[in-house]
């Protein structure tokens, strides 16, 4: 159940590009073909493991937002890393890209890592946006760049390990304050001293039934 | 001073001299100067006795000032002072409350004040994305009346209020780091105002739950002591609600940040609280609480939500926590009642949490279960009605997709263990169903009708259970005694249970029925109930139940009893009741506002005794049952007519192919009626939108007309008396009306020209007196510099209305 690390993240891009489905492959290992308004998974979280330490991943899909691209520069500031996802089907969803990064670097804090991804690679027939030009379009904006598939869960577990690795990496260098809750980050309970004790016995409770996620 | 203002007043013709100026008069002068005055000092006063009048002429000062308040927030926005002025006037105009003082001040209407000020002030939202900027400035004079005017703006148009802040950039962000705000008074107004943003819009309780409002919320509980705090800490409670109302994501979220492990330790109760008793405040702060439990558990929500969360709160003894606060003692009755109906949910159709509740006993000698307890305060007339509905329901959630849970209960019942000499839980139900209190009889047929709810095994088991009516009478069987109860009492609310009861026992168990239709008169009731053409209030839902469990009867009879078969009861139902009246009576129930109430939400909804009829789970059945039951009288009839498809004589051949036409006929027209009806919503949508149109048109025309009065007020345009009369009397003669008219709006032409100019004048004369008051101020300073003393008369008239006003 403990973490030493928090990080919150936000997954972007235009309607349709497959974040719902990447936020559920990630989070239950399963994909929704049908679209599924109904199940409205909009949060998801999930305990990884970098470098032996625990880190919980706490991650807002944007749905139904794309419209009101105002509601989503709220979560920018708050977020330690970003998914900025593309579907290789559509190069309408590759030519709003730039409009995407604009935003997210206008809202967010200069450290915010943000992962470029073109989603549903397993579509190759269909396929519009070659994947050198996202590596171009990657490159040319300092991103990390990575094609997955949430239908087959190709490279869906990399992206977003991948982007806590860098995350974690800047916590390292000393880029990121940690202290300051607004990067999205958040220090576990008994790695910070200045943790508020909870009231009461501090009985830790949930030891039971542990690995709910 | 004095000299000079009537001196003015005699110029411009205004009221006799020695009289007041008029609160409107003073207020646009006030306003000149907000907008004219170079001095920042002078704007300063201005905007201060604004805020003094803004009270008492709040219509004035709304529709003369509005645009030069918002233009001060724009060009003195570095003046902490002046700000504060600004927004504390507008605070005052746009507030949902009506002042005391308006009532002296000048004009009144009738219209919500407050709220046409808001609309005008957020017809432009830059407003309040400029309002939302001075939430970061530090300084106290103008963080908090911020905080103020934006709560009252979000009073009165909560809707516009909240789209405007959800796309304005970083403004729920702002909102939010007022949480941290040291000054309480701050903090506490900021939480008010987050409680109102967050009422009932998803989006904005997704970004307030994401700017960690949890771990802030909790944290302004713990520093207010918890449960033991004051209205802060509800305060905190009621925002939280707000956020997971309905909300999954949020609920997601509070879940997988370990908040549910933060709650149980806030029920710690003290060990002398028999001495310091419950006050007020933290009654209302449980109540909170619990209702955050059950807002995460909801019935309502996803199941998968709810079973984790379920099972979280046993993981972090919530449950455990919970269970003690049924068992304490001295409990106030709102709390223990609330806390049940917690319980219920935390375990509802959760087996590990029902096998614990299961476990709990109460601390009395010998030591008795929980369940054994609360039962035993359903079946008591003395304990409070909603306890008693609260005690039901969470016996329904235990028992709620509980097989085992089910058997215990009626393993209770069955002869072979009836040897323990403890109350059962059985025993106190079958007790509960037969005695004289009908709530108790209501509430126990119900109890018992959930330990067979889709459990086939159980309805067996309880055929066999028996009753030893009166001492060395035989042993009736239950089902026996429930079949002649329901004929013998009474009491509506008794039968409505027991038929219930019998219900859900029968569906689906042929053995059931066919025990019940040996009950002698049993079916003889039901028939006669069935087809009474007469009823008393609600007694068509009584009619309509017997309905039903003929239905039942016919539904699921196996052909045993020799009198009663399938065929049998077909005929008896429709010879004596008639096909139509008896589908009728079977919508009767449906159609009852009751069953509406009950099929709403698995918890029970009343307020007082005579609510409660129908329950939850009954409906449910009764809407899977109704349509097989009239679909087998309907086969029934067609078997007993011998008529089927293949047997048709070539004269009901030539009847079905007229019949095909008359559907095919009532179809065509069924299509026409359709497009008729597209046509006639399209025009519905046209006519809508130039509704709307003119709505807005009106919504304009009205704050002119707000605008329009205020300066009537402020006399700026001429009286109308003379032309009333006129009107009045002037039926006959149009013409002369006409050239009168003409005439008046000559002389109101000339009036307005006249007006103007003396207006012009007024401009130069207060040049002058600008003028000759600087000059008389450097007189002044010269005479002091010569030595001379003199009075220092305030230096201007504006102060001191501000200073009368203040007192
Ligand atoms: N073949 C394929 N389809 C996908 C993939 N990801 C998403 N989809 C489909 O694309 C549609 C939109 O996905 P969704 O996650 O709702 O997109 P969102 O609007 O960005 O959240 C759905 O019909 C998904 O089934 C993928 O990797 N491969
Ligand atoms: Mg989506």
């Amino acid at each position: 159940m403990s973490y030493a690390y928090l990080f919150k993240y936000i997954i972007i891009g235009d309607t349709g590009v497959g974040k719902s489905c990447l936020l559920l492959q990630f989070t239950d290992k399963r994909f929704q073909p049908v679209h599924d308004l109904t199940i409205g998974v909009e949060f998801g979280a999930r305990m990884i493991t970098i470098d032996g330490k625990q880190i919980k991943l706490q991650i807002w899909d944007t749905a139904g937002q794309e419209a009101f691209r105002s509601i989503t520069r709220s979560y920018y500031r708050g977020a330690a890393g970003a998914l900025l996802v593309y579907d290789i089907t559509r190069r309408e969803t590759f030519n709003h890209l730039t409009t995407w990064l604009e935003d997210a670097r206008q809202h967010s804090n200069s450290n915010m890592v943000i992962m470029l991804i073109g989603n549903k690679s397993d579509l190759e027939s269909r396929r519009e946006v070659k994947k050198e030009e996202g590596e171009a379009f990657a490159r040319e904006h300092g991103l990390v760049f990575m094609e997955t598939s949430a239908k087959t869960a190709a490279n869906v577990e990399e992206a977003f390990i991948n982007t806590a690795r860098e995350i974690y990496e800047k916590i390292q260098e000393g880029v990121f304050d940690i202290n300051n809750e607004a990067n999205g980050i958040k220090i576990g309970p008994q790695h910070s001293p200045t943790n508020p004790s909870l009231p009461g016995t501090g009985g830790q409770g949930g030891s039971q039934g542990g690995g709910c996620c | 001073m004095e000299y000079l203002k009537s001196g003015l007043k005699s110029v411009l013709g205004g009221p006799q001299p020695g009289t007041q100026p008029t609160g409107a008069e003073t207020v646009e002068k006030l306003v000149h100067r907000v907008t004219s005055s170079t001095l920042l000092e002078d704007r300063r006063n201005a905007c201060r006795a604004l805020k003094a009048l803004s009270k008492n002429y709040r219509l004035e000062v709304g529709a003369q000032g509005m645009d030069a308040l918002r233009q001060t927030l724009e060009v003195d926005h570095a003046d902490c002072e002046i700000i504060g002025y600004c927004l504390d006037t507008l605070c005052n105009i746009t507030s949902v409350e009506n002042f005391e003082e308006e009532k002296e001040g000048g004009v009144r209407l009738n219209v919500n004040v407050g709220e046409q000020f808001t609309e005008m002030f957020i017809k432009n939202p830059d407003n309040v994305s400029l309002v939302l900027s001075f939430l970061e400035e530090y300084d106290f004079r103008v963080r908090w009346p911020a905080v103020k005017l934006l709560t009252s703006l979000l009073s009165n148009k909560p809707k516009d209020i909240q789209e405007i802040i959800l796309v304005s950039p970083m403004g729920i962000s702002k909102l939010m780091d007022l949480l941290a705000d040291s000054r309480e008074v701050i903090r506490n107004d900021a939480l008010l105002l987050l409680i109102q943003l967050t009422k009932a819009n998803a989006n904005i309780q997704k970004i307030v739950a994401f700017e960690n409002a949890f771990d802030r919320l909790f944290e302004v509980m713990r520093e207010e002591g918890w449960l033991d705090g004051g209205i802060v800490v509800e305060d905190c409670l009621l925002l939280m609600l707000n956020l997971l109302k309905n909300n999954t994501s949020n609920i997601n979220f509070f879940k997988e940040g370990s908040y549910i492990q933060r709650l149980a330790p806030m029920f710690v109760i003290p060990e002398n609280i028999e001495e310091t008793g419950w006050s007020p405040q933290k009654v209302s702060n449980i109540h909170c609480v619990l209702q955050l439990i059950r807002t995460l558990v909801s019935p309502h929500n996803p199941v998968q939500i709810t079973s984790v969360c379920q099972k979280n709160m046993r993981n972090a003894n919530l449950l455990e926590v919970l269970c003690g606060i049924l068992m304490e003692s001295g409990v106030p009755a709102d709390i223990l009642t609330e806390t049940i109906n917690t319980v219920a949910e935390v375990i509802r159709g959760n087996l590990n949490n029902q096998e614990y509740f299961c476990t709990v006993n109460a601390p009395s000698n010998p030591p008795r279960p929980a369940i054994v307890v609360l039962l035993m305060s359903m079946v008591n007339e003395k304990q409070p009605f909603l306890l008693r509905c609260a005690v039901l329901y969470c016996f329904e959630c235990f028992l709620f997709k509980n097989e085992i849970g089910q058997q215990q209960v009626v393993q209770t019942l069955l002869p072979s263990t009836n040897n323990n000499s403890s109350l059962t839980t059985g025993q106190l139900l079958c007790g509960g169903v037969f005695n004289l209190d009908p709530l108790s009889n209501w509430f126990s047929s119900v109890a018992l009708s959930h330990t067979l709810i889709e459990n086939p095994a159980q309805k067996e088991q309880l055929l066999r259970v028996l009753l030893a009516t009166t001492l060395g009478t035989q042993p009736v069987s239950l089902l026996h005694q429930c079949a002649t109860f329901l004929q013998q009492t009474t009491k509506l609310q008794s039968k409505i249970g027991l038929l219930m009861l019998l219900a859900t026992w029968m569906a689906h168990c042929p053995p059931a029925v066919s025990m019940f239709l040996n009950v002698p008169g049993a079916m003889a009731f039901l028939t006669a109930q069935s087809s009474a053409t007469e009823f008393d209030n609600n007694e068509e839902v009584l009619q309509g139940m017997c309905a039903f469990l003929m239905g039942i009867c016919v539904v699921f009879n196996d052909n045993s009893v020799p009198n009663y078969s399938k065929e049998n009861l077909s005929q008896l139902i429709e010879k004596r009741i008639g096909i139509e009246t008896y589908i009728s009576k079977l919508s009767d129930i449906s159609r009852n506002e009751m069953y509406a109430k009950a099929a709403k939400q698995p918890q029970l909804k009343a307020k007082y005794p005579n609510d409660l009829l129908l329950e939850f789970e009954f409906c449910k059945l009764f809407k899977a049952l109704e349509s097989t039951i009239v679909k087998t009288l309907g086969a029934q009839k067609q078997l007993s007519n011998g008529m089927t498809e293949l047997s048709l004589s070539e004269q009901e051949n030539g009847l079905l192919l007229q019949y095909k036409d008359v559907i095919r006929d009532q179809d065509r027209r069924l299509q026409e009626l359709q497009r008729e009806l597209s046509k006639v919503r399209a025009e519905h949508n046209d006519l809508h939108v130039q509704s709307e149109e003119i709505r807005i048109a009106n919504l304009q025309l009205q704050d002119e007309n707000t605008l329009l009065k205020a300066q009537l007020s402020a006399g700026a345009v001429h009286p109308l008396p003379d032309n009333v009369p006129l009107i009045e009397n002037g039926v006959g003669d149009d013409r002369d009306l006409l050239a009168k008219i003409k005439q008046l709006e000559g002389e109101n032409l000339e009036k307005d020209a006249e007006l103007e100019r003396l207006h012009k004048d007024q401009d130069d004369l207060l040049e002058l007196l600008t003028d000759q008051s600087s000059r008389l101020n450097a007189f002044k300073a010269r005479l002091r510099e010569l030595g001379e003393n003199i009075e220092d008369d305030d230096d201007s008239d504006v102060n001191s209305i501000d200073e009368n006003d203040v007192k």
